[in-house]
Formats: C-alpha cells, structure tokens, sequence
C-alpha cells in the first residue's frame, strides 16, 4: 500500500474544511449536510495503516474549526481525535479492502462522535438536547456514507499501485 | 520512559488528547475567548470564504432557475399582478403621507412631543455557514468597525434572522432565530394582544406557545416580535403551520414556518 505525503493529505483537509462552510450548501438536503471533516478523518485513518493523518489533520482543522465556529475550542477536535484513535484499533482486525468494513467503521464512527461531540459541547453550555442528535445523525450520517463511499473508491484504487494486476480483478 | 519508547503511537495520541483537553477546559472557563489569534483567524476565514460562498450561491441560483421554470413563470405572472395592485396602493399611499407630513408639521407647531423610532442599519453578505448541522450559525463580513456589537439584531427583507453572538474586526457571528437554544417573545400580527413565547427547534423551524390557553390563533396567522426582550417590536418571525392544544400545561403550541428562508440567505442588515 503506497502512503501519502502528508502535505498533499493536509490539501484534502483544506479542501474539505473550505468546502463544508461554504459550496457545501448548494448540496444540503432539507439543511443536512456531509460531514466532510469527519469523513476525511475517517477515511485517511482506516485506509492509511502506517500513517496518522486522521490524527493530525483531525486536531489541526478541528481546533481551526472550533475557534471560528465554537465559543469553545475543543469538542470538535477532541471528538475527532478519539474517532480516528479507535479506528486505528478496529483497524488492526479488518480488511480494507472490503467496502462492508468501510460502511460498518464509518456509521459507528460517525455515531461516536456525535454523542461525543454533543456530549462536549453540552458540558461547555450548550442547550440543545440529547434529542438534537437523534433527530439529526442518521440523516448526516447517511449523507455522509455517500461522501465516504466515493472516496473510498477513489482513494482505494490509488492505494493499491499495482490494482491492475490480475490478483486484484 | 521504557514503556513510552515503546508505545509511541498510544503516547503521541494521549497527548494530543490532553493538550486538547487542557485548552478545552480553559476555553470553557473563558481564558483566551478574546485573544487576538482567533480574531485574525475569523477575519481570515471571512476573506477567504466570501468567494467561495459567492460561487455556492451562483450555482444554487442558476440550478433552481433550472429546475423550476414553470414555478418562476407563475411566480413572475403573480409578481407583474402584485405590481399593479401596489402601484395602485402607492399612490393611497402618497395621499397618506402627504396628509402624515402636514400633521407632523402641526404638531411641531403646537410643540407637541414626537419622536419618531428609527433604526440604523449596516447590511452585511454572508460569507460562511456553520456546517456542523448542530447550530444555525453563520458569518457575516462587518463587525466592530461598522458599530456591531454582540447582541445586535439581524434581519433581512423578510423578516427576523437572529442576533450576533459575537463579533471582531471585519466578521460577526450570527445565531439564527431557528436555532435550538433561540428565543422570542412574539405577538400575532393580527391581533396584537395575542403573546407568546418562541423557540427554534431541531427541525430547523421555529416552535412557540401562547401565554394564553384560550388565545384565538389559527393556521397562516403572521407572527412578529412584540418588543419584549432583545428584539424590537414588529418583526416578521414567519407564520402559524399548525396549532395545538397541549393538556398537560393547558397551553396551545404552535409551528412556525420562518419568514426567513435560511437556506439561501445572502445580504443580511444588522440593526446597531
């Protein structure tokens, strides 16, 4: 499996970051949007066994994101942190390569860190209710598999550098 | 220090974690809230976002031109008719301020005391969106160097959008109305003795009460701010969706659809 440098990876997350607050409103479903963020995270620390990009990546944007967006700094990378540290656990006993794998790590992830997050956020003040993240995650969650999955398949194809051998068909 | 060379991974996570954790718990106590790193950020993210969001709202506009040909067509047909009917009221209208004129002009004369209740207003773009889908919270591109100041209400041609949350050098932060954790105290446009109380909700519309469990409220009612509060009076929140009698607290609860389409906002005006 051939790794990424990891500025390229940080290019990903600028991206990503730019894009969920601003174009990736054009694509909202009654408000709901991807959690492109989070989906980075996930992706880069279950496809990337030797590296920590999820780790990094998901501290750096997520504090960045928590200073504009948050009177706290510290829910968001804090909960995208513990994701991406116990993706790197499941990660040891599962086959990459199999996109059932991929769907069952993202959603429970996804899951994690909404009651993480909410959790965080409701400790710093926040009055939305326990409610608030039933009513809203299966639907993010569910943008966001779609997100995940076309990454997947992208990044999947150039992981393998030799997907064109016979093996692989 | 074996046991840390040796499990450098879980070493180098647990203390991400702990930094983390540390800033957290100060943050949350208010330390470094005001510091001037995250106002530089904020300014910076509002400079770098506002083309990207001018490009997002280009594209939605052009795809929903697309998409609903036959709508805009009617809505253009209902809009030339409304046009003439306003034509028409303009000029009542006219007749009526001439005849405001010459009374305001009396009463200057008879010394009487009037003050006329004006507002003013710096009009903002939006330039980011918050997309955690947790909160309704957006950026807008002015701040303390036109006058906002935290708490300064927002509103745009249709009506209330929310209230500033907090504000730096060039950007402000905006909670909008149908926010979880908002609140407003309303009355209906029809019957301004009929108050209530109204929150956002998860659903990302706006839900409420009246103070009165016999108030006379109906589907398509118009409700507006009733002054009480944060919010000046006379504000468009949106109108009744639907009504329900609730008999545990012997109140009737109410559905608002805001007037405010925030889906799609671009120029805000922020009331100083």
């Amino acid at each position: 499996m051939s790794s990424m440098r990891y500025w390229k990876v940080g290019l990903f997350f600028l991206a990503a970051f730019f894009m969920q607050t601003t174009l990736l409103n054009v694509i909202s479903i009654y408000g709901y949007t991807p959690n492109l963020l989070l989906s980075m995270v996930i992706l880069f620390t279950f496809l990337y066994e030797q590296e920590l990009y999820g780790i990094v990546y998901g501290a750096l944007f997520g504090v960045l994101y928590d200073v504009i967006y948050s009177n706290v700094i510290g829910p968001t990378p804090i909960s995208l942190v513990m994701v991406a540290a116990g993706i790197l656990v499941v990660r040891e006993y599962t086959n990459i390569e199999n996109i059932i794998n991929m769907w069952v790590v993202s959603a429970a992830s996804i899951v994690a860190y909404y009651f993480m997050n909410w959790g965080l956020y409701h400790m710093a003040g926040n009055p939305a209710g326990l409610a608030i993240v039933f009513a809203k995650v299966p639907w993010i969650a569910l943008y966001s598999l779609v997100f995940i999955t076309i990454l997947y398949r992208i990044l999947i194809r150039k992981m393998n550098v030799h997907h064109k051998d016979r093996y692989f068909k | 220090m074996r046991w840390i060379r040796e499990h450098k991974l879980i070493t180098g996570v647990l203390t991400i974690l702990l930094a983390l954790a540390l800033v957290f718990a100060l943050t949350m106590f208010g330390v470094g809230k005001e510091s001037g790193v995250a106002g530089i950020i904020n300014k910076g993210m509002s400079y770098i976002s506002k083309p990207f969001t001018s490009v997002t709202k280009t594209i939605r506009d052009a795809a929903s031109g697309i998409f609903s040909y036959k709508q805009l067509q009617a809505q253009v047909e209902a809009l030339t008719e409304e046009n003439k009917r306003l034509e028409q009221e303009l000029v009542n209208v006219s007749l009526s301020k001439s005849e405001l004129e010459e009374l305001r002009a009396l009463s200057k004369q008879l010394d009487y005391d009037y003050t006329e209740k004006q507002f003013d207003v710096v009009t903002a773009d939006v330039t980011s969106f918050d997309g955690s889908n947790w909160t309704n919270l957006f950026t807008i591109d002015r701040g303390v160097e036109a006058g906002i100041a935290e708490g300064a209400v927002v509103i745009n041609g249709d009506g209330l959008v929310g209230k500033v949350s907090e504000v730096g050098e060039g950007w402000a932060k905006v909670i909008s109305v149908i926010d979880d954790g908002s609140k407003v105290s309303f009355m209906v446009a029809r019957d301004r003795n009929l108050l209530g109380v109204a929150a956002g909700s998860v659903q990302g519309n706006v839900t409420g009460y009246m103070l009165k469990g016999d108030a006379n409220v109906t589907e398509g009612d118009i409700i507006i701010t009733s002054g009480m509060g944060t919010y000046p009076a006379g504000l468009e929140i949106g109108n009744i969706k639907s009504v329900a009698y609730n008999s545990d607290t012997l109140l009737k609860e109410i559905v608002v659809e805001p007037a405010v389409n925030f889906r799609s906002l671009k120029k805000v005006s922020v009331i100083l």
